[in-house]
């Protein structure tokens, strides 16, 4: 049984696995895509449904994770401008 | 001064003053050896915890709430202000959560974030945290 308290720690997780990424645009979409994915789930309510999208959280976590560790291998070697502080 | 630091350091063994014992509990993290610097300061053990974070934190966390639940800028926010009645769910809570780390350069644990629920809880927990990391 999937309660709350771990739908948000879960929701944590991707969160601060994205933040790690060095590339802005897939940090960004991260975190859109998290928040898109748990808001669209937010009101369901059959057991086996949020089971089923829990588990599909847990699967991208291991992704991002995966991605991170790839990134970090071989960083993009710019800065995004996003990123740069022009005034 | 000197009659509050010898006080405060009657504080530190666990037995309990009875009269005290209710500001005592409010700021758990005050008598902590580490933080004895700003335990320091009389206002800590006099005033309420409502007090504790500067209002320019308050500005800035106000701002970010504001920002995240687009609230339009006529919506008064106050410190007391609570999440919930600003018409925050959870998942927009993490939201204001995780912008208030970004923003402040702090991380947050599991256990804080949960307890968060008003704008002066977030300012006071920030503090906090932003006085640990350079002792850290």
């Amino acid at each position: 049984m999937v309660d709350k308290g771990q739908v948000i720690r879960l929701c944590r997780s991707l969160l601060r696995a994205g933040r790690q990424l060095p590339d802005y645009n897939i940090r960004e979409y991260a975190k859109r895509r998290t928040f898109d994915g748990f808001r669209m789930n937010k009101n369901l309510t059959d057991h086996s449904k949020v089971e089923k999208a829990y588990a599909e959280g847990k699967k991208q976590l291991e992704v991002v994770e995966r991605v991170v560790k790839v990134y970090l291998a071989y960083p993009p070697k710019t800065k995004n401008i996003m990123e740069l502080k022009l005034h | 001064m000197a009659s509050l630091s010898t006080s405060s350091l009657s504080f530190k063994a666990p037995s309990i003053q009875s009269t005290r014992t209710s500001q005592v509990l409010r700021k758990p993290l005050s008598f902590q050896p580490i933080s004895f610097g700003r335990f320091q300061s009389s206002k800590n053990l006099r005033l309420q915890i409502s007090c504790a974070a500067k209002p320019e934190t308050v500005q800035k966390v106000s701002d970010i709430v504001r920002e995240q639940l687009a609230l339009s800028a006529d919506t008064a926010l106050t410190a007391e202000s609570k999440f919930s009645a600003l018409g925050a769910d959870s998942l927009d809570t993490v939201e204001i959560v995780m912008a208030l780390e970004e923003k402040f350069n702090i991380s947050v644990e599991e256990a804080d974030a949960q307890n968060i629920t008003t704008i002066q809880e977030a300012a006071d927990l920030i503090e906090d945290l932003a006085q640990k990391k350079p002792a850290a």
